[in-house]
């Protein structure tokens, strides 16, 4: 059993106003505040967590997801682990635009081979009445996207919010265990870095 | 960022501060009165000639020519003088550092020393002198440090250099500040990234005194004297207490929503003796003169003037706050409270007072909109809140919270405000400092240490992430609010962390090409400094700029109708202007002065304010 604490990249992209930060805050904070501004560029909590045994800090970026704030958030996709694409069930204009968040994170990221890279999807705002995108619809996308993991959320009643970053962090595990069992090539792995238990970023 | 320095010692040769009470039987020996010496290894005996001549010297050109002291020259060498009560300080420094540049200086030290400690005659009474001189030597090694000489001419804060900075960043940072404002008991903040301004909602001097702090956590020289808080949010946060101006708190208090601020002169103003007064006659006279026209003074005991005829008074309904219950409750905070007795008592004086006070004082304030008592005052608080507002974007009005605070003796804090400066350059530097110690004696409490202003003792609060700090003047309450404190904590944390990762990936940026002009603009209101100076190598070519500068703002700072100034000499020329806002210096390389010293019209140097004007404009500077 190891007590190496791993600390692990996720990122939360998606159009303006979809609740990026409120996830962020329903799950590090448990609170939720709905008069937030505009996210500015970037912002990160980290959360320590344990998943099957394994110990992980979980940094967790939110980004604006205005247009005009696209040169802001860009740089900081590089080094993500997961990515958690997020839309609001109520904001059909949201959901059509998941694609091009996926193809901008790869893009900017740099992502070698994107069709393995995990990506979960959110539909978040459950708690609201009158949804414009259905679960099938959007199960469908994630299908034929690559098989993604999608969750529907709600950061204002908490509901599911745990349960998708904790998938976000087992694929990121199931990912590396795949890669451990490679044969050892010349590249060096840059973004996990051990950690120790002492040292706090928060 | 390579910059000619001069020498530490140039602009501080000696600093002392001298105790005349300890002193004062012909037998009693000078070394008993310095408090403080430095360099400090230097031999006790020159240390007692300096102090013994200089506090002598002082006191008697004080006697003679009825006003304060504020520079004494001796040969190469000049000093900065500040005397209160039995207090002599002085500040030495050589010749070629500007007289207002200097006098800033001691002032600035001063007036951390009580930011940090309270008034200077409690906080010799509570602590060693051993620990007061490490302060002193602190807080002069910080304001002696870093940053370039023409930071030093113009006592400017350090701000991080916006050219490279994506000005959503800095919005960033302001909305973060706002945030925090959102609980009541946060009175304003400012954001610092690796010692240097990214955004405040604070005066500049308030904004500098608080730097010292992070400054001194960052390099963790010194344990904060206050009581260091909860572990719980790691080592991320401390506080420590500092002691604020009555004005400083009516500052941080008014919002620039909420204008309806009243402004009310203690009533005893003008029944108590003017202690600190060095003569009866002549000395009144400019202090009067700083206060103009105001016909209550004569006709009321209770002089009450409207802060504002901007700030009219007219809503009975706001409440009062008065200093004496936080004050109270913040007892049990902080050890030192009991001995705060003198602060103490006059706020409680204030309170008992208040209520009859206030219903005069609104009667009054309500018939004399039009006098404009304490004028210049009222500018300095008016472009302080305008410069907020601009800041702020109209910030809301969670610092007032619809209280009024009681203001009574508020014009007398001897803060150098905006008013301050105002009145130093309309009436030359003694006579501005004479008006503000002649402004000191009426918020005199009832106790020994009468001639202190107030201080009101708050709390300042720090939150860093790495190189990024977010400081917090918060009511002393905060700290055992301990949902409160959470509640800031946790809404600006990601934001912080946010806001460092921004920062810390922002490049330094190329240095400018070495272009042929030079320039230099100073924000008088933010006390800013904008220049294309910085980051070059060597330093050479840029000496006789700053040395010209430094004796232009001199004379600016000594002549206020001066607006345009040349200065050349065979080689080069420069070009100074201002206004009430900024000062700006211009040099321009190349192109050879066709003149040797004999006035002519076709000479280059005259094309220079033209050129400045449309050079400048690039660089935000707009001269038109």
């Amino acid at each position: 059993m190891t007590t190496k604490t791993s600390l692990l990249k996720v990122i939360l992209l998606g159009d303006g106003g979809v609740g990026k930060s409120s996830i962020m805050n329903r799950y590090v904070t448990n609170k939720f505040d709905a008069h937030l501004f505009h996210t500015i560029g970037v912002e990160f909590l980290n959360k320590d967590l344990e998943v099957d045994g394994h110990q992980v800090t979980l940094q967790i970026w939110d980004t604006a997801g205005q247009e005009r704030f696209r040169s802001l958030r860009t740089p900081f996709y590089r080094g993500s682990d997961c990515c958690l694409l997020t839309f609001s069930v109520d904001d059909n204009q949201s959901f059509l635009n998941l694609g091009n968040w996926k193809k901008e994170f790869i893009y900017y990221a740099d992502v070698k081979e994107p069709e393995k890279f995990p990506f979960v999807v959110l539909g978040n705002k459950l708690d609201v009445t009158e949804r414009q995108v259905s679960a099938e619809e959007a199960q469908r996308w994630c299908q034929e996207s690559g098989d993604f993991p999608y969750y529907e959320t709600s950061a204002k009643d908490a509901t599911n919010v745990a349960v998708a970053f904790e998938e976000a962090v087992r694929r990121v595990l199931a990912m590396d265990e795949r890669t451990d069992h490679l044969i050892p090539t010349d590249t060096v792995k840059l973004h996990r870095k051990p950690r120790s238990a002492t040292t706090c970023c928060s | 960022m390579a910059e000619i320095m001069p020498p530490e010692s140039a602009r501080c040769t000696f600093f002392f501060l001298y105790d005349g009470s300890k002193v004062k039987g012909e037998g009693d020996p000078t070394r008993e009165g310095i408090c403080y010496f430095y360099p400090e290894e230097t031999p006790i005996d020159l240390q007692e000639l300096l102090c013994g001549q200089l506090a002598g010297v002082g006191r008697c050109v004080s006697e003679l020519s009825s006003s304060p002291v504020r520079i004494l020259r001796m040969r190469r060498s000049k000093y900065a003088i500040r005397m209160k009560d039995d207090f002599f300080w002085a500040l030495g420094c050589s010749e070629e550092v500007p007289t207002v540049s200097v006098c800033e200086l001691l002032d600035q030290l001063i007036n951390l020393f009580c930011f940090y400690n309270g008034p200077i005659r409690q906080s010799y009474q509570l602590n060693s002198q051993v620990v007061l001189a490490a302060r002193w030597a602190l807080y002069l090694s910080h304001l002696l440090a870093g940053t370039s000489e023409l930071h030093h001419i113009f006592s400017c804060l350090r701000t991080i250099d916006s050219t490279n900075v994506d000005p959503l960043l800095l919005l960033k940072a302001a909305l973060i500040l706002q945030a925090c404002q959102r609980c009541p008991l946060v009175l304003a903040g400012c954001i610092l990234f690796r010692g240097r301004v990214v955004s405040t909602q604070m005066t500049p001097d308030l904004t500098m005194k608080v730097m010292v702090h992070e400054s001194e956590t960052h390099h963790k020289a010194l344990k904060p004297n206050g009581p260091s808080t909860s572990s719980s949010f790691g080592g991320a946060v401390s506080s420590t207490t500092v002691f604020l101006t009555m004005s400083e708190l009516q500052y941080l208090q008014s919002a620039p929503v909420d204008r309806e601020l009243k402004f009310y002169s203690t009533p005893n103003k003008d029944a108590l003796p003017k202690k600190t007064r060095l003569s009866r006659t002549l000395s009144d006279t400019p202090s009067s003169e700083s206060e103009p026209s105001d016909p209550s003074a004569s006709q009321s005991p209770l002089k009450v003037s409207s802060f504002s005829p901007r700030l009219s008074s007219s809503d009975n309904s706001d409440s009062v706050f008065s200093p004496a219950p936080s004050q109270s409750t913040a007892n049990p905070l902080h050890p030192a409270s009991p001995s705060l007795e003198p602060p103490l008592s006059n706020g409680k004086k204030t309170s008992h007072e208040a209520e009859e006070a206030l219903d005069e004082s609104y009667y009054h304030s309500f018939h004399s909109n039009g006098d404009g008592g304490s004028r210049i005052h009222d500018e300095g608080d008016v472009s302080a809140l305008e410069e907020n507002s601009s800041h702020l974007n109209g910030a809301d009005g969670d610092a007032a919270c619809g209280t009024v605070f009681d203001l009574r003796g508020t014009e007398c804090g001897n803060e150098e405000s905006y008013g301050d400066k105002a009145s130093r350059r309309g009436n030359g530097s003694a006579e501005g400092y004479q008006a503000e110690t002649g402004d000191l004696p009426p918020l005199s409490g009832v106790s020994d240490n009468a001639d202190e202003a107030p201080l009101v003792p708050m709390t300042l609060y720090l939150h860093r992430v790495k190189g990024l700090v977010l400081a917090l003047l918060v009511e002393p309450l905060f700290l055992s609010d301990t949902a409160s404190m959470e509640e800031v904590y946790h809404s600006c944390l990601a934001s912080l962390n946010g806001l460092e990762a921004h920062l810390r990936t922002i490049s330094p940026g190329a240095p400018a090409a070495p272009g042929l002009s030079i320039f230099a603009h100073f924000d008088c209101i933010q006390s800013t400094l904008t220049s294309n100076l910085s980051g070059r190598p060597g330093g050479a070519p840029e000496h006789p700029f700053v040395r010209a500068i430094s004796l232009l703002h001199s004379h600016f700072c000594n002549t206020e109708t001066l607006q345009e100034a040349i200065i050349r000499s065979a080689g080069v020329a420069i070009y100074g202007t201002r206004s009430v806002a900024q000062e700006t210096y211009f040099l321009q390389h190349g192109g050879s002065l066709r003149n040797s010293g004999i006035p002519n019209h076709q000479d280059s140097a005259f094309s220079l304010p033209r050129k400045a004007r449309d050079k400048l404009l690039k660089h935000g500077v707009n001269l038109r």
